[in-house]
């Protein structure tokens, strides 16, 4: 009975807790400043939630089977300064981004191989290649960011818009929603759900977790890469260390969605709750005057208090230690 | 069977051979390479990553990671810069320095020991909130206040018994912590509690506390390294952390592939063959970018080499296919 109760109450906490903070965030900033409710500064938040939600989409599920992927904000990096580079050298949009999507492809399936293939430990692994991948981005600077002069096939999706929401806004959207619907429908999902619960069984029962590992690697760099490239048209500049405010973002954003739905296994739709609760955070704060340094702060304890509320409310987990 | 060479002593000549080959190969490219103030030079940029790196290496040896070191670097580094400012006097700014690293790393051993949290996301939480509060102090501007009238920037170039402080710092640091981890009892618990918690918690060791002693002395240490760095740089700075924590891993995942497993030797080892390469880039006056990626490369040439896998594929080729076919 107390166990039940007790469930009953974590479950609540842990499906609606997340959207409850989201809504009250909201109201608090739409009500203490005058700003927050107009149609600039939402058009302004939806957009960055828009391409940050685009950044952490595919390291979601990499964190899902619980490997940890760091090297995410240098991959976006790579992108955004390869696409700056090859359009300042003459080389056009298209190609530009085409190779800024390969070397993103190159760096997950090089991430994937030495974590599944070589068993190697991933959170160390993607140091290095996130050290080697910001090292090359910095690189082709010379260290120092350069600015495009020339827009682009992509500037469209930043200048058509329905009302506040632009296509690029669209475009994620419809990119989440699929991947939701792979997570939830698809075989697919009910793999990388069954690795994140038991990786022995999921093996024995003949899922080919290896080869979803590289894929989930390779999707994760994917999708930072073509959120760095949508940062390289937005700013209208490549920028070596263009993310790394974006690192802790990425990681309190998946790692809070895990929180929801899903009892500590991070999941699309939570990653994307997190996002927009970084977002409103970011903006509101902002009008607050907020430095950067009580964001750091904030975000801190925000993902602490999430990993908190995983594992202590999770007692079936508990263990000595 | 009898082996002319224990494995150890294979281990330690073919870091030796290392040394030499890489002694070699920068004193061919340039002639500057092997003098003896450039040799002070290594010693004293070899203090600051190699003294964060011993600290690592109680963490990495607990089978844990930290990640907070660059945040809590940054707050030790503007702790120093304050009370310096507001005392104006050498001593207790260095242990405001040492006991706010101290602090941080305590919590994270609380945390994770006693609160059960992971390790990785609760250190880069700590990190970032460290991080934060680095910025509390003035605003994040930079803190040059005192810093010569109290003798902070003689700390990079003064000399005890005739060796430079960051060089005899690094040494008291590798004494210490060297003799702790491999000559104590409690030392030893971090190798069993790193190996097998459990059963290290049922011989009557407590786990938690182990867990806070190591995090601790990783915190500690990083505000030993920016004492240095920051006399060394003549203002303390928020973004003083910014590079120190791939160094630290390289050292420690470097050092244990050399030497089988992780030490303080072995991380000292490791320190030394990294810093020496990144000394020798610097004297080619090569960008540091590129240097940024020698260090990752090695990084991950070291976890390759101090995999078991291929530990064994290296000692017996023909087991290791017998065995890596058939499952």
């Amino acid at each position: 009975m107390q166990s039940d109760k007790q469930e009953a109450v974590s479950g609540l906490f842990s499906n609606f807790g997340l959207p409850f903070l989201l809504v009250i965030l909201f109201i608090f900033f739409s009500s203490i400043t005058d700003t927050f409710l107009t149609a600039a500064n939402l058009e302004g938040l939806i957009l960055s939630a828009a391409i940050s939600g685009l950044l952490f989409l595919g390291l979601t599920w990499v964190f899902t089977i619980g490997e940890m992927d760091v090297s995410f904000v240098a991959v976006a990096a790579l992108a955004n300064m390869i696409t700056a580079g090859m359009v300042i050298g003459g080389y056009g949009w298209p190609l530009a981004t085409f190779c800024a999507i390969a070397a993103a492809v190159f760096v997950g399936f090089f991430n994937g191989f030495l974590i599944a293939k070589m068993r190697l430990p991933s959170l160390v692994t993607t140091i290095a290649t996130g050290g080697m991948a910001s090292a090359l981005a910095a690189a082709i600077g010379l260290g120092s960011s350069m600015g495009i002069e020339e827009t682009g096939y992509l500037e469209v999706l930043f200048d058509t818009k329905i009302g506040i929401i632009s296509m690029v806004v669209l475009l994620t959207l419809t990119i989440i929603a699929a991947c939701w619907y792979v997570e939830e429908k698809l075989t697919l999902g009910h793999y990388i759900f069954s690795m994140a619960t038991n990786p022995r069984a999921a093996l024995e029962a003949g899922i080919p977790t290896a080869r979803i590992t590289i894929i989930l690697c390779v999707f994760s760099a994917i999708c930072s890469g073509a959120a760095g490239i949508l940062l390289a048209v937005q700013l209208a500049s490549g920028q070596p260390s263009i993310a790394q405010s974006l690192f802790l973002d990425g990681l309190t954003a998946v790692l809070l969605g895990g929180t929801m739905l899903k009892l500590g296994k991070p999941n699309i739709l939570g990653t994307m709750v997190g996002v927009l609760i970084i977002a409103v955070l970011v903006r509101g704060g902002a009008l607050l005057g907020w430095s950067d340094a009580a964001f750091s702060t904030i975000k801190g304890l925000l993902l602490l208090f999430g990993v908190a509320v995983v594992v202590w409310t999770n007692k079936s987990s508990s263990d000595i230690r | 069977m009898h082996r002319i060479l224990s494995p150890l002593m294979i281990r330690v000549l073919i870091f030796l051979a290392l040394v030499t080959v890489i002694c070699a190969v920068f004193q061919s490219i340039t002639p500057r390479y092997l003098t003896a103030a450039n040799f002070r030079g290594l010693l004293s940029a070899m203090a600051i990553s190699g003294i964060v790196a011993m600290g690592l290496t109680f963490v990495i040896v607990l089978r844990k990671f930290d990640l907070s070191l660059a945040g809590i670097a940054s707050l030790s580094a503007m702790t120093l810069g304050f009370v310096l400012s507001v005392t104006g006097a050498l001593v207790p700014t260095i242990l405001a320095c040492i006991a706010i690293g101290l602090l941080c790393g305590v919590i994270n051993g609380a945390l994770v020991g006693y609160g059960r949290l992971p390790d990785v996301v609760t250190t880069i939480a700590v990190g970032s909130i460290a991080y934060g509060m680095a910025f509390a102090y003035n605003g994040g501007a930079d803190y040059s206040d005192n810093f010569f009238s109290s003798g902070m920037v003689t700390l990079n170039f003064n000399t005890i018994f005739g060796i430079q402080i960051p060089v005899f710092l690094l040494l008291i640091t590798a004494l210490i912590t060297g003799f702790f981890l491999h000559a104590t009892r409690f030392g030893q618990s971090f190798y069993a509690a790193g190996e097998n918690p459990r059963a290290t918690f049922y011989s009557g060791i407590s786990v938690q506390n182990v867990m806070i002693v190591g995090f601790g002395i990783a915190g500690a240490l990083v505000g030993v390294a920016m004492l240095i760095q920051i006399s060394g740089i003549g203002s303390s700075r928020v973004t003083a952390g910014g590079q120190i924590l791939l160094p630290a891993y390289t050292s420690v995942y470097l050092g244990a592939a050399l030497l089988g497993r992780a030490s303080i030797p072995a991380t000292l080892a490791g320190s030394l063959i990294m810093t020496m390469l990144l000394n020798g880039f610097t004297l080619l006056s090569i960008p540091y970018y590129y240097s940024d990626a020698v260090v990752s490369f090695i990084l991950i040439v070291a976890i390759v080499l101090f995999d078991p896998k291929i530990v064994q594929l290296l000692k017996n080729p023909r087991r290791f296919f017998l065995t890596n076919t058939a499952g």
